[in-house]
C-alpha cells in the first residue's frame, strides 16, 4: 500500500509512524450531519492527537445552516468528546479546533463555491495549506451532482501548479448500474479517476486489511486456498439494529444495495483475489475487480433458488420487544424492502471452481457480527470420519467486527482410553494480543486520501461491475413472477429459506 | 486463581522443579473467565537490591499492553552464600472490550552468589516455546559475556543513559551480538526516549520541497536535562547519520561541530538545564527559518513550531515520550524491526559519548 511521500525524507527512516501527508484544506459537504460529527471530526482529532497530521491541515465545513466558526467548533467539541476513540484533551483540542472553519451556503448556490474559493485562498496564505484540497461528500446522495457541477464551475477541480485536488465520495455510490455510471460520468467530468476516492469504510478496518496479510504473508494458507481444499466460504454481516431513523434511505435501498453491493462484495474480493504483483493501489484493485467480473451472473430462474430476500417482523432482541420493519416510522406498511438477503455465489475461476460462496446480511438478527468463514473439505473418510458431521471440517474464521481476530477449528482427540474426537478452536484476538486499540476506519482512510493512496478505496470499474451483478437480482425481484419476500421474526437468524439455501447443498450456516 | 497471585507481590513461592506444575495449578484454580496471553518471553535482569519487587510493579503495568511470559531475575553475584528462590504470579487486566480478563504469567527468581551463573539455564527452561526472547538488562554488562545466553536472545534491551563508559559497554554488547551471529536486535531505551522528538523534527521535512533545508541548516541547539547529555548526543548522531554529516569535534568540546555534505560547518550547541525532561528543546535554523521542538509544560506533549520572520508561525502539539520506564518499554515493544538507524547514529557519535 503505497505512500506518496514516504521514505523520501531521510529523517523518517526507521520511525514507525508513516510520513505526515502534505498540508491541505478538507472541505466537508454536509458538515452539520451525523457523519461529520460522529466519524469525520473525531477521526481527524485522533489523527492530530497521534501526531499524524501536519499543523496546517484545515477543515472547512460547508452546509446550509447559518453558523459562525465558533459555534461550529463548540458543537464539534461536544460531539468529539462523545464519539472520539481516545479522550479529548483540552490542550490538543484547543490547537486542533483553530483549524476548523464553517462556510454557510446552499449546495445549489454557485456563489457559495466562489466565496469558498476566496476563503480557501486566504487559508492557504494564513495557514500554509499550499493549495491542496480534499473535498469530502458527506451530504445526501442527491446532492452529489449539484455539488460536483458547482465545484467544477468554480474551478475547484483544477489544482494549482504543484498542488492537488481530490474528492472523497461516501456511499451509496448510485442505486443501480445506470445511476452509478451517471454519477461516475458527473464525477469524471469534474475530477479524474486518480483524484476520486470512493470510500467503503469496511476496507479501512484493521481486520479487513489483515485478510491480505493472512493470505499472502503466511506460507501455510495460500497452498490450500483453492477448490482442492476449500469446501465453501460464508460471509455474514449481521446487526441487531433496525432502520434506526434511516427509513427514508433504506426504503429505496434495502439490504442488497446497502450492504452487499459494497461491503460484502469488497470482503469477498479480498478473500477470493489472486496475489497482486505489488502493493500499489492499482495492482490490488486490478485483482479485486477480476473477482467481481468472475462472479457467475444469475439467470432469472436461478434467482428464486439462489437468492433469499427477507424482511423482519416484530420480535425480541436482547429480551426487548421490537417492532417489525413495516411498523417502523416512515416505512410503507406494505413495504417490500429487503432487510435480509442471503445469496449463493460462484466465482468462475480455476481457484474457486465449484466452491460456493454464501453471503448473508440482515437487520434485527440476534447479534451484531461481521465474519468470514472458510470451510475446508473434510479429511478423507478412512480413519476417523466414519460418523462424520459438519463439525468435522476445519474452519478458518476471520472476525471483522466486533472482537476482531482469527480462529481455526480443528479436530482433537478427547483425553481418555477410547478414541473420541471433538472439534477444538485455536483463537487469536487482536484485543488480547495487542493492547493498543486499532485506529478507526475513517482515520486510516482520511489519512490515505490526504497521502494520495487509493488502495483502500473502490475504483470506478469495481463499483460498476458490482452494480452490474446486483442489478440482475434487483431486476428479477421486480418481475411479475418474482420470488416472494420472506419474513423472519426480529431476533432470529433470518427466514427459513436462508437455511434451506445451504441445506440443499448439504451445508448449514455457521453458528455465530 | 488465588487472589494473592493477582497483586503486584512476587506471588506464590515455588520449588524450581515445580514451576510448570504450579503454573498449571494457578490457571486451573483460577476463578472466572481468564485468557492467558503471550506474545513474547520478556526476561528482566537486575542486580539492584529490591529490583524484584520494583520490576514486578513495572511488569504489572507493561503487561496491560504487552502480553508476555515475564521472567524476572534479581541477582546478587557478590553475595557470600549461594541461594536461589522462585515465585510465580500472574498479571491480569480487563481486555479493551471489558469482557474478559487477559493474564500474563510471571516467574521470578532471586539468585545469589554462584547461582547467578545458572542464569542461562534458568531462562531457557522457562521459555514459552516458539515466542521470541527479549532480555531487558538493567545492569552494566560485565565480562565474560556468556555466549550461551546471548545466542538465544532476539532483542536485547538496555538503557545506555546510565552507563558510565559508553564505549566499553557498547563493545561488550557488540561482542555479544557477534556471538549471536547478528541475530540480536539492540534496543537502547535512551534511543527510545528520542522517538517522539525525532518524529516531531522529521515531520517538518516530509514534503520534498523542504529537503533543501538539510543542506542549509548551519546552527542548532539542544537543551537537555540533568544526566541526559548522552541522549542529546544520540540525537546529534541521528542527524549526522541521516543527513550525511561528519563529526569534527572531540569529546567534551563546546558546541559539537559537524561538516555537512557540502563540507560546510554545522554547529550544535548543547546546554544542560535542571529540567526533568531528557530533551527540553531542539532548535535548528536554516536561512531565516527556525524549526523548533519543545517539551510542553504538561510533560506528555511536544510543541512544534516552524517560524519565519514576517510569517504566522505554524504551531502544533504532538505526542511525546514520557521518561518513565513503563512508557519507554511499551514504546520499544510496540516498535519491533531492526534498529539500523540507531547503529548508524551510535557509530557517528560513539567517540563523543
Amino acid at each position: 500500500m503505497t505512500k506518496a511521500t514516504e521514505q523520501t525524507n531521510p529523517l523518517r527512516e526507521g520511525l514507525s509512524t508513516r510520513a505526515v501527508p502534505q498540508p491541505c484544506a478538507i472541505v466537508i459537504f454536509g458538515a452539520t450531519g451525523d457523519l461529520t460529527h460522529r466519524k469525520l471530526i473525531p477521526a481527524l482529532y485522533n489523527l492530530a492527537a497521534d501526531g499524524e497530521l501536519p499543523p496546517a491541515v484545515t477543515v472547512v465545513g460547508f452546509a446550509r445552516r447559518p453558523k459562525s466558526d465558533d459555534e461550529f467548533r463548540k458543537e464539534l467539541a461536544e460531539t468529539t468528546k462523545q464519539f472520539s476513540r481516545q479522550d479529548v484533551r483540552e490542550d490538543i483540542w484547543k490547537t486542533f479546533s483553530q483549524s476548523l472553519f464553517y462556510h454557510q451556503s446552499e449546495f445549489e448556490d454557485e456563489s457559495g463555491y466562489q466565496s469558498i474559493a476566496k476563503r480557501l485562498d486566504k487559508i492557504d496564505e494564513e495557514r500554509g495549506t499550499r493549495g491542496n484540497r480534499l473535498f469530502y461528500f458527506a451530504a445526501a446522495p442527491e446532492q452529489f451532482e449539484p455539488i460536483l457541477k458547482n465545484l467544477k464551475a468554480a474551478g475547484h477541480n483544477k489544482a494549482k501548479e504543484g498542488s492537488w485536488a481530490r474528492v472523497i465520495i461516501e456511499k451509496p455510490f448510485g442505486r443501480d448500474l445506470a445511476s452509478a455510471q451517471e454519477l461516475n460520468r458527473v464525477v469524471s467530468d469534474a475530477f479524474a479517476e486518480d483524484q476520486t476516492y470512493r470510500i467503503d469504510h469496511f476496507l479501512g478496518k484493521e481486520t479487513a486489511q489483515n485478510i491480505l496479510v493472512l493470505r499472502f504473508a503466511n506460507a501455510i494458507f495460500e497452498p490450500i486456498w483453492n477448490a482442492r481444499y476449500i469446501d465453501h466460504v460464508q460471509i455474514t454481516a449481521a446487526e441487531t439494529l433496525g432502520v434506526e431513523g434511516r427509513a427514508g434511505y433504506y426504503e429505496t435501498a434495502g439490504a442488497l444495495r446497502d450492504m452487499v453491493q459494497n461491503h460484502l462484495l469488497q470482503l469477498l474480493c479480498l478473500v477470493a483475489m489472486e496475489a497482486p504483483t505489488d502493493l500499489s493501489a492499482d495492482s490490488i484493485r486490478d485483482e479485486k475487480v477480476k473477482v467481481v467480473r468472475s462472479l457467475r451472473r444469475y439467470r432469472v430462474d436461478d434467482i428464486a433458488k439462489l437468492v433469499v430476500r427477507g424482511q423482519y417482523t416484530s420480535g425480541a432482541i436482547n429480551a426487548e420487544n421490537v417492532p417489525g420493519y413495516r411498523e417502523e416510522e416512515k416505512v410503507d406498511p406494505k413495504s417490500e424492502t429487503d432487510s435480509f438477503v442471503a445469496l449463493r455465489l460462484s466465482v468462475d475461476t480455476w481457484r474457486w471452481s465449484d466452491v460456493p460462496i454464501y453471503l448473508r446480511v440482515g437487520k434485527r438478527l440476534p447479534k451484531s457480527a461481521t465474519e468470514i468463514s472458510v470451510h475446508f473439505k473434510k479429511a478423507p473418510m478412512v480413519l476417523f470420519n466414519r460418523d462424520s458431521t459438519e463439525h468435522d471440517q476445519n474452519v478458518l474464521v476471520i472476525r471483522i467486527q466486533p472482537d476482531e481476530g482469527i480462529s481455526l477449528r480443528m479436530m482433537a482427540k478427547i483425553p481418555g482410553t477410547s478414541l473420541r474426537i471433538e472439534p477444538v478452536k485455536m483463537d487469536f484476538h487482536y484485543g488480547t494480543s495487542f493492547g493498543k486499540a486499532s485506529p478507526e476506519a475513517y482515520e486510516r482512510l482520511l489519512l490515505d486520501a490526504m497521502s494520495g493512496d487509493a488502495t483502500l478505496f473502490a475504483r470506478r470499474d469495481e463499483v460498476e461491475e458490482a452494480w452490474a451483478f446486483i442489478d440482475t437480482i434487483e431486476q428479477a425481484w421486480t418481475e411479475k413472477n418474482a420470488p416472494s419476500l420472506t419474513f423472519y421474526p426480529a431476533g432470529s437468524w433470518g427466514p427459513e429459506e436462508a437455511d434451506e439455501l445451504l441445506a440443499r447443498d448439504g451445508r448449514a450456516w455457521r453458528r455465530l | 486463581m488465588p487472589a494473592a497471585a493477582e497483586t503486584v507481590s512476587l506471588g506464590l513461592p515455588v520449588a524450581i522443579d515445580r514451576i510448570d506444575r504450579e503454573l498449571k495449578k494457578l490457571w486451573s484454580e483460577g476463578e472466572g473467565a481468564m485468557t492467558r496471553a503471550s506474545l513474547m518471553n520478556l526476561a528482566v535482569y537486575s542486580e539492584e537490591p529490591g529490583s524484584l519487587t520494583r520490576n514486578t510493579q513495572l511488569l504489572a503495568r507493561i503487561t496491560e499492553n504487552h502480553a508476555c511470559r515475564a521472567i524476572v531475575i534479581g541477582a546478587d553475584p557478590r553475595a557470600k552464600n549461594d541461594r536461589m528462590e522462585a515465585w510465580i504470579s500472574a498479571h491480569c487486566h480487563l481486555s479493551r472490550a471489558g469482557t474478559k480478563r487477559v493474564c500474563s504469567e510471571q516467574i521470578s527468581f532471586l539468585l545469589e552468589g554462584a547461582m547467578v551463573k545458572l542464569l542461562p539455564s534458568i531462562v531457557f527452561s522457562q521459555l514459552d516455546s516458539d515466542l521470541p526472547l527479549y532480555l531487558w538488562w538493567q545492569s552494566e554488562f560485565a565480562e565474560p559475556m556468556d555466549p550461551q545466553l546471548w545466542s538465544w536472545i532476539d532483542r536485547l534491551i538496555y538503557d545506555s543513559q546510565s552507563w558510565r563508559d559508553f564505549n566499553a559497554q557498547i563493545r561488550l554488547v557488540e561482542m555479544a551480538q557477534r556471538e549471536a551471529k547478528q541475530r540480536i536486535v539492540l534496543c537502547d531505551l535512551n534511543w527510545t526516549r528520542l522517538v517522539h522528538f525525532r518524529l516531531a523534527f522529521a515531520q517538518f521535512f516530509d514534503h520534498p520541497g523542504s529537503h533543501h533545508h538539510f543542506r542549509e541548516i548551519k546552527n542548532g541547539s539542544i537543551i537537555f536535562g540533568n544526566g541526559f547529555r548522552s541522549t542529546a548526543i544520540l540525537f546529534v548522531g541521528w542527524l549526522a547519520a541521516q543527513l550525511g554529516w561528519e563529526i569534527r569535534s572531540e569529546k567534551n568540546a563546546g558546541p559539537i561541530e559537524l561538516g555537512n555534505s557540502d563540507g560546510e560547518t554545522v554547529r550544535i550547541q548543547l546546554q544542560e538545564k535542571g529540567d526533568d525532561a531528557p530533551i527540553a528543546s531542539f532548535t535548528a535554523q536554516s536561512h531565516g527559518i527556525e524549526f523548533q521542538v519543545t517539551q510542553a509544560d504538561c510533560g506528555d506533549l511536544l510543541e512544534v513550531c516552524r517560524s519565519k520572520l514576517g510569517e504566522v508561525p505554524a504551531r502544533q502539539v504532538l505526542p511525546s515520550s514520557e521518561n518513565d520506564p513503563v512508557k519507554l518499554m511499551s514504546e520499544e515493544l510496540m516498535r519491533g524491526g531492526p534498529h539500523h538507524v540507531y547503529l548508524r547514529a551510535v557509530e557517528k557519535v560513539r567517540e563523543l559519548l
